[in-house]
């Protein structure tokens, strides 16, 4: 029987296969997505935004086993708000790695779409992030989610239904590309909660109370349960910490997390951060879409203890920590 | 007035789609929001444009006297307002406008409802305002938000000063105290509060101009200072959005939009900004 250590050994071996193939743009998937009934979420040590981020990636889908060929790719960050002073957003870095990986991959279309949570120019936004500097036809690769075509979504978590952003419906791969974060009304903030950027603002308000009537848990819950073909990168190389997802402050964790399970991957990021994710009501929610038990997330690349860095939490939120 | 203002108008008539809407941009399909601000800035010409925006927006009533946001969406829009404000603007006080304004009437954030005064008299300090004094939400059913607000108390105006309705008094100054009791210490607007969980929220651009042109001259905002502010505000962002909303509240107050030295292009593929930038709130707006 293959022990852990000798797995990871492995699968270090395939990846370091795939990312080669990779760079010479005939990426394969080498691993399956998880052992069976498990879920493979990937963890990548990345000390700064200045390290080869394509190649941090690129290991990082081949260790989950991710097949992008042929597909239409929507980019999902998080660009809820930007402040120059501050970390709200997912870094311009991670999202043209992003990019460049998903062509790599042999996607068909890659578009980055959001909707910010505040009523704000998203195009202003994106720029002030240094996406349109950094990323290759940015300009036509970008979605307003905000002011999109939408669709009628029914039932949605206990609501007669909801309209959706089109562009995310349609797309063959949904990727979250979050910050690691914490959040001062559902603990943290991570892949699954970054989904509330493809509910649209001209129809339901901004920053979508909608969803914060409905209840955010449910909410972030259900969108995980519409969108079954997504992909996770969290950015948690600088996250943030305290009173998140706007106001807290930035956190170097030094790593990226990845995978196909959304609640899997928020699951391990809550690890790493030092927060019980039984704790968090969205993942409590979302744990027969996903997995959340550790047992049952196969832990690729990092171990959670090689990576842990505890995020301070805000006072109404101490009773989240693990253990 | 800024020389870019000029073009506008040919710009809104050359995108105005089939059905007599504007999207949010060139060749999208219409919603409410950008085709009431597109017949505001073609509104002072008489434009036939406006008779086909009207078209669309009539049959987007619902029976209720809401109207939805656009042809997909069946739900009463927080945009009714949009529409109030425009009937005055173009003379339509019909049927159209009356149960428009009912609905606006009828509407207010939960956040004054006897449960939420009790969750907030419990937790205080979770969100800090005061709950007796409401204003408009997004939508139907969720607490009060500064820009459905501020835009809600534009409508009340502007039908209070149709002269038809002398009964909006009281609402207008309960929503004057209302974002008065919003305001941030730093003396802009955020987007819902000023204070959560014990901290300070920022204001933004967008919705503190929003907030001032909604408080029309009102003696508690002390207009100088805030005025300034507008002014570096407008200076100090790329924001195309932004902008509008600081040139507009500039405009309403001061006269004159601030030249863009640096655009003299108005921002052709946003066509809200494009119809904001094209309004003349000094005139629709003004006591």
């Amino acid at each position: 029987m293959m022990t852990r250590r000798g797995f990871l050994g492995a699968a270090a071996a395939s990846a370091a296969v795939a990312a080669a193939a990779s760079s010479t743009g005939c990426a394969r998937a080498t691993l399956s997505a998880g052992l069976p009934g498990k879920s493979a979420v990937a963890i990548l040590h990345a000390a700064s935004y200045s390290v080869d981020l394509v190649d941090c990636l690129a290991r990082g889908a081949a260790l989950c086993g991710l097949n992008a060929r042929g597909k239409r790719v929507l980019l999902k960050p998080n660009l809820v708000e930007f402040d120059a002073r501050s970390v709200i957003h997912t870094q311009a870095e991670i999202l043209a790695a992003a990019v460049v990986l998903f062509e790599r991959l042999g996607a068909s279309e890659i578009l980055i779409g959001e909707g910010p949570g505040h009523r704000r120019d998203a195009w202003f936004l994106a720029e002030e992030a240094g996406y349109r500097a950094a990323i290759s036809h940015f300009d036509s690769r970008f979605v307003d989610l905000n002011r999109d075509e939408v669709t009628r979504v029914a039932p949605f978590a206990g609501t007669p239904g909801i309209y959706l952003a089109r562009t995310a419906l349609e797309a063959d791969l949904v990727v979250s590309i979050a910050r690691m974060k914490t959040h001062h009304w559902a603990g943290a903030t991570l892949s699954m909660k970054n989904l509330f950027g493809v509910v649209p603002g001209a129809v339901y308000g901004w920053p979508k109370n909608h969803l914060h009537q409905a209840g955010i848990g449910p909410c972030v819950a259900e969108l995980n349960r519409i969108f079954p073909r997504r992909f996770a990168i969290v950015d948690g190389i600088v996250g943030m910490e305290g009173n998140g997802p706007i106001q807290g402050r930035a956190r170097p964790c030094g790593v990226l997390v990845m995978g196909s399970d959304l609640a899997a991957v928020d699951a391990t990021c809550c690890r790493i951060m030092d927060i019980d994710p039984g704790k968090i009501e969205y993942l409590q929610l979302a744990s027969g879409q996903g997995h959340v038990h550790e047992p049952s997330i196969e832990q690729r690349g990092e171990s959670i203890a090689q990576v842990r860095t505890r995020f301070e939490l805000i006072p109404e939120f101490q009773h989240l920590r693990l253990g | 007035m800024s020389k870019c203002v000029g073009s506008r108008p040919a710009i809104l008539r050359a995108t105005q789609n089939p059905d007599g809407g504007w999207g949010y941009f060139p060749g999208k399909p219409s919603w409410l929001e950008p085709t009431a601000y597109a017949m505001l800035a073609l509104a002072e010409e008489r434009d036939t444009a406006v008779d086909r925006g009207w078209s669309l927006l009539r049959s987007w009533q619902r029976p209720d006297g809401a109207f939805r946001p656009c042809t997909t969406v069946d739900e009463a829009h927080w945009s009714t307002s949009l529409v109030v404000t425009l009937a005055c603007t173009t003379g339509v006080i019909d049927e159209t406008f009356q149960s428009g304004l009912g609905w606006l009437l009828s509407s207010a954030g939960v956040e004054g409802r006897p449960f939420f005064r009790l969750v907030h008299w419990l937790r205080p300090s979770i969100v800090e305002f005061d709950p007796s004094l409401s204003g408009w939400p997004w939508e139907v059913g969720a607490s009060s938000w500064v820009e459905p607000t501020a835009h809600a108390l534009m409508a009340l105006r502007c039908a209070a000063k149709s002269g038809r309705r002398p009964d909006l008094a009281p609402r207008i100054s309960l929503t004057e105290r209302m974002l008065l009791d919003r305001r941030c210490r730093d003396g802009g607007w955020n987007f819902g509060n000023r204070r959560v969980l014990g901290a300070d929220l920022p204001s933004y651009p967008e919705t503190t101009a929003l907030a001032l042109m909604a408080l029309n001259g009102h003696a508690a905002v002390g207009w100088g200072a805030a005025l300034d502010g507008v002014d570096r505000a407008w200076h100090n962002t790329r924001s195309p959005l932004a902008r509008a909303w600081l040139s507009s509240c500039l405009l309403m107050y001061r006269g004159m939009r601030p030249e863009a030295a640096d655009r003299d292009e108005p921002a052709a593929n946003d066509l809200l900004v494009t119809a904001i930038e094209g309004i003349r709130w000094d005139q629709i707006l003004a006591a």
